[in-house]
């Protein structure tokens, strides 16, 4: 047990007049409290206009995505006690507008994803006695590519996305690679073409953020860079 | 939601010459360094650099490097001002900046080593 200093940006929009501020709360907070179950204690004991997201509380539905102490990670896979220091400054993610206190709107994600085009895609019809199949080396190219929750973490903490609204985001990227790798999709221009743009793959400069803030451990800068040399090959022929 | 509208980069070259141009630079140095300080016999002065330079191989060296350095420091420091400058005219002006610089140096530079003479 330990007492925590939370200091959470607020923002409510029906109080244009007061904007955005910073907030005050003290916890005792027991061992073993990841950082969503100190937000729903602050929640329903001391504050209940404190607005957050949550769902899964398992790390698999990416909703609880935050800047904790200037990290993002999710709430729900973060021990209040493991960030060791007796306050912590809980900000919505970066870059993205903010609807209320730590709720983000999540349009551009979805907005660069739906570039993308984040389904298999094929030309030829389905097998008529089986499915699509892959050897399990093909289905091994995907390890790393198709666990992401779209938290949005990465994008958050990308400057090119910052300086640039209209970025598709490593979110996008390495979902988009994530179709360009799998040996069942025929169209892999698809994916590649909306990316090829003045908002897209070349805006990146290999800044390694996005590795960085990603709960699961993923990597989008390779993804990118993968992507970067698909396309390369495509203009060579 | 309105969808983005894609509009073609054609980054794909110019991120492939950055490539191979920082390759070339980093080849380059490394001979450069090598010649001059660990193979070059007597004193480092004057004389045995513009000796070396006042040849064709050099020459021809040099205004290679002058041109790949010029290409892709001047290139890199657009693709970096590109992404904060969003205001048409400013984006054109600071191009056109960027593009006479490059031209200027690329034209001194090699105007001086093709006239660099040492010697008889």
């Amino acid at each position: 047990m330990a007492m925590i200093t939370f200091k959470i940006n607020r923002y409510n929009p029906d109080d244009e007049k007061r904007g955005h501020f910073v907030q005050e709360y003290q916890l005792d907070v027991p061992k073993g409290y990841t950082v969503l179950d100190c937000l729903n204690d602050i929640k329903w004991k001391l504050d209940g206009t404190l607005t957050f997201r949550r769902s899964c509380r398992s790390g698999i539905c990416g909703s609880c995505a935050m800047t904790m102490n200037g990290v993002n990670n999710l709430a729900c896979e973060t021990q209040a006690l493991a960030l060791n220091c007796d306050t912590i400054a809980i900000e919505p993610l970066r870059g993205y507008p903010v609807v209320k206190d730590l709720v983000v709107s999540l349009d551009p994600i979805v907005r660069g994803l739906m570039a993308v085009k984040p389904y298999l895609m094929t030309k030829t019809p389905p097998p008529t006695d089986q499915e699509r199949l892959q050897s399990p080396e093909e289905r091994e190219k995907l390890d790393g590519l198709y666990e992401c929750i779209l938290c949005g973490s990465c994008t958050s903490s990308c400057p090119s996305f910052w300086a640039d609204k209209e970025y598709v985001g490593p979110h996008a990227f390495l979902k988009a690679y994530r179709f360009v790798a799998d040996t069942r999709d025929e169209c892999p221009g698809e994916h590649l073409e909306p990316i090829d743009d003045k908002h897209g793959l070349w805006r990146c400069h290999t800044i390694f953020n996005c590795v960085e803030a990603c709960p699961k451990d993923l990597n989008p800068t390779k993804a990118i860079a993968e992507l970067k040399k698909e396309l390369v090959r495509g203009k060579l022929g | 939601m309105k969808y983005r509208e894609t509009t073609r980069s054609g980054g794909a070259l110019p991120w492939l010459f950055q490539r191979i141009s920082g390759v070339y630079l980093a080849v380059v140095l490394f001979v450069h360094v090598v010649n001059l300080h660990i193979l070059i016999d007597g004193e480092i002065g004057y004389a045995a650099i513009a000796e070396r330079v006042a040849t064709p191989l050099w020459k021809t060296i040099n205004i290679s490097f002058l041109i790949v350095a010029l290409f892709h420091g001047l290139y890199g420091l657009w693709i970096v001002l590109e992404d904060y400058i969003h205001i048409g005219w400013l984006r054109v002006l600071i191009y056109s900046v960027i593009a006479t610089i490059a031209l200027v140096f690329a034209i001194f530079g090699t105007l001086t080593m093709i006239t660099f003479q040492y010697g008889g």
